[in-house]
């Protein structure tokens, strides 16, 4: 499975959307077996979402993303897990463990959304790889995860 | 994750506070490594963010500006000393809206004038936004640019004619924009969400543009293995744009009339009648009068059509659109190819305004695409325009000349010269092989200026 994570700095890129760095890592067996860094155009937002799209990635780890990013990246099939923060090594960390949704890696002001982002796009790849989130969804949330999954 | 605030020492706030608390610009100060130690009210408004949430955490995960990462404003002023004003960027806040803003940036002393971190200052721009747009949406509908009063007049009916479900016909020449009006109309309908779905009536045979319009049944001719829907079935509930409508043959006119008359039709080789819930708008650069009494276009087909007619002037005609176009070119080029041509140059726009544009629109917009080609950054100059433009002797060579004399004379020259050269230079010889008396031949080597060989075949001869 390849895990896409937007990176500056050592750390997940501030916004998606002008985001210049990814790091794809390869994870076999919950264990990582490759890793390459990607540059991405950090401008058009076709071009980005085209770029991401090329790497093939099964999950997208990204920072702040905005509705008109967020609505590209749906049409092209992408679910990416945005509003994320913290360094590359712990959210790719936290995410292996399925602990992602902890606040210590959520971007501040984000946790009523982020988690209706993360209740609906991570209900459908990241689920269905079995990476059940240590925090239960909202019972409604959690509804509207399974029916989209279940469309896909 | 460390979520501790690091506050700024009390003595350098200094009452500070409550001003901060009062101005309506949003206002964070960060320490040297990044974390926010302040924020104001009016910041909490624009990101979305609490200050309880902000304290502590990366500046970049929580202002989330488009600047952040390459070229950030506040580790410009830390590096340089010196303040940035008014810089533009956006910001995504808490609800994925991008909100422009314009960022100011400040160091932060302590009392012996030791940098302990930097502060930022920003607007929300979006109530100027809405309106640089929405005076913008006057000049603009779709991708159609203008501030002609004919356009004007055009844009100003569309809001009208888009609800309905009447047919358009659009008149203009070549490179007017007439696809883009017709996708403008559908896109102001409430068939919006529905197909677009256009085909050039010119463009394909008359038997294919059939099929291609209504569709096949399986059988309906050799290698019609399966069922194929046409134009009217893929648009269903869309609009269909019948682009050169003034191209198709009297054989088609007659099926296209009973589309519009009954909204009925049948796919090639079938029996059953099909509805076509669909819009429809044609377009020509053709005259449709003059066509019809030419007996070339059936008369009822075209009242049909011209239910509303739409005139789109030629570029020549509505010069004034020319900066107002070349502006919205050079943008959409720039976030194209991701270039930052500023615009052109004076002299370079004096030369376009002068243009007459038999091509229109497109040429426009081919010029500029051609100069960004060429054109790094900065300004397009002069040097990146098309040689035709600037009066300078294209690159290729010019063609011959077309007069007929001239080519007669180009072509006499020819024959004299190679008859000279298999002759070894001899005159008398070479205007026996043309059919010349000698003094013809001569007459015309000086009249075609011919300069003649060395050696004159004689001499040769003699010495031999």
């Amino acid at each position: 499975m390849k895990v896409a994570i937007t990176t500056w700095n050592g750390r997940v890129s501030p916004v998606l959307d002008v985001a210049r760095q990814v790091v794809l890592v390869n994870i076999h067996d919950g264990r990582e077996v490759g890793r390459l860094e990607a540059s991405l155009p950090g401008s058009d937002l076709q071009a980005q979402v085209a770029a991401l799209v090329a790497l093939g990635a099964d999950v997208l780890i990204c920072g702040a993303i905005s509705r008109p990013m967020a609505s590209a990246l749906s049409l092209a099939g992408l679910r990416p897990i945005p509003f994320t923060a913290g360094t590359v090594e712990d959210v790719l960390a936290a995410w292996q463990s399925g602990n992602l949704l902890n606040p210590a890696f959520t971007m501040p002001g984000c946790c009523g959304r982020m988690r209706r982002f993360r209740g609906v796009w991570s209900g459908g790849r990241h689920r269905r790889q079995g990476h059940e989130p240590d925090e239960p969804l909202p019972p409604r949330e959690a509804q509207d995860a399974k029916g989209k999954g279940e469309k896909r | 994750m460390k979520k501790e605030p690091i506050p700024i020492p009390k003595e350098s706030w200094s009452g500070a506070e409550s001003i901060l608390e009062s101005i309506s610009d949003g206002v964070f100060t960060v320490d040297g490594n990044w974390r926010i130690t302040s924020f104001n009210r009016a910041a909490e408004s624009i990101t979305g963010i609490r200050r309880q949430d902000a304290l502590g955490r990366m500046c970049s995960e929580v202002f989330r500006a488009s600047m952040c990462e390459a070229d950030c404003a506040l580790r410009h002023t830390v590096k340089t000393g010196k303040p940035i004003v008014n810089k533009s960027a956006f910001i995504v806040n808490a609800d994925g809206r991008r909100i422009p803003i314009s960022v100011s940036t400040a160091i932060l002393r302590d009392n012996r004038g030791r940098i302990v971190g930097g502060a930022e200052t920003f607007r929300d721009l979006s109530l100027v936004e809405e309106l640089r747009k929405e005076l913008q949406g006057r000049f603009q509908v779709g991708d159609l640019v203008s501030r002609s009063p004919a356009m004007r007049r055009i844009f100003d009916l569309l809001p009208q004619i888009a609800p309905s479900d009447a047919t358009v016909l659009i008149h203009g020449e070549t490179g007017t924009g007439k696809e883009l009006l017709a996708r403008a109309i559908h896109n102001l309908s409430p068939r919006k969400n529905k197909p677009f779905v256009g085909i050039n009536c010119g463009a394909l045979p008359d038997t294919l543009l059939e099929s291609e319009l209504f569709g096949y049944v399986k059988g309906a001719f050799t290698g019609a293995a399966k069922d194929k829907p046409g134009r009217f079935a893929l648009a269903e509930g869309g609009t269909v744009f019948l682009d050169e409508i003034g191209d198709i043959s009297p054989a088609l006119q007659v099926r296209l009339l009973r589309v519009l008359q009954e909204r009925t039709y049948e796919p090639l080789g079938g029996t059953e009648t099909r509805r076509a819930n669909v819009r429809i708008i044609a377009a020509t650069h053709r005259d449709l009068s003059a066509l019809i009494r030419k007996g070339l276009f059936r008369e009822d087909l075209f009242y049909r059509l011209n239910v509303v007619k739409l005139d789109l002037p030629p570029l020549r005609k509505r010069k004034e659109d020319v900066p107002l176009l070349v502006e919205h070119f050079v943008a959409r080029f720039n976030r194209r190819q991701g270039k930052s041509v500023a615009g052109v140059t004076p002299d370079v726009m004096a030369l376009l305004m002068a243009h007459d544009y038999p091509g229109n629109v497109r040429e426009l917009e081919n010029i500029i695409e051609r100069a960004f080609v060429l054109c790094a950054g900065g300004q397009i100059e002069r040097k990146h325009l098309p040689p035709e433009l600037t009066g300078q002797p294209a690159l290729v060579p010019a063609p011959a000349a077309e007069r007929m004399a001239d080519q007669m004379r180009a072509a006499e020259a020819q024959a004299i010269r190679a008859a000279l050269e298999r002759c070894g230079g001899n005159r008398l010889a070479a205007a026996r092989a043309l059919g010349l008396h000698k003094s013809t031949l001569f007459r015309k080597i000086r009249a075609l200026g011919i300069e003649l060989p060395r050696e004159d075949g004689r001499r040769s001869r003699r010495k031999s």
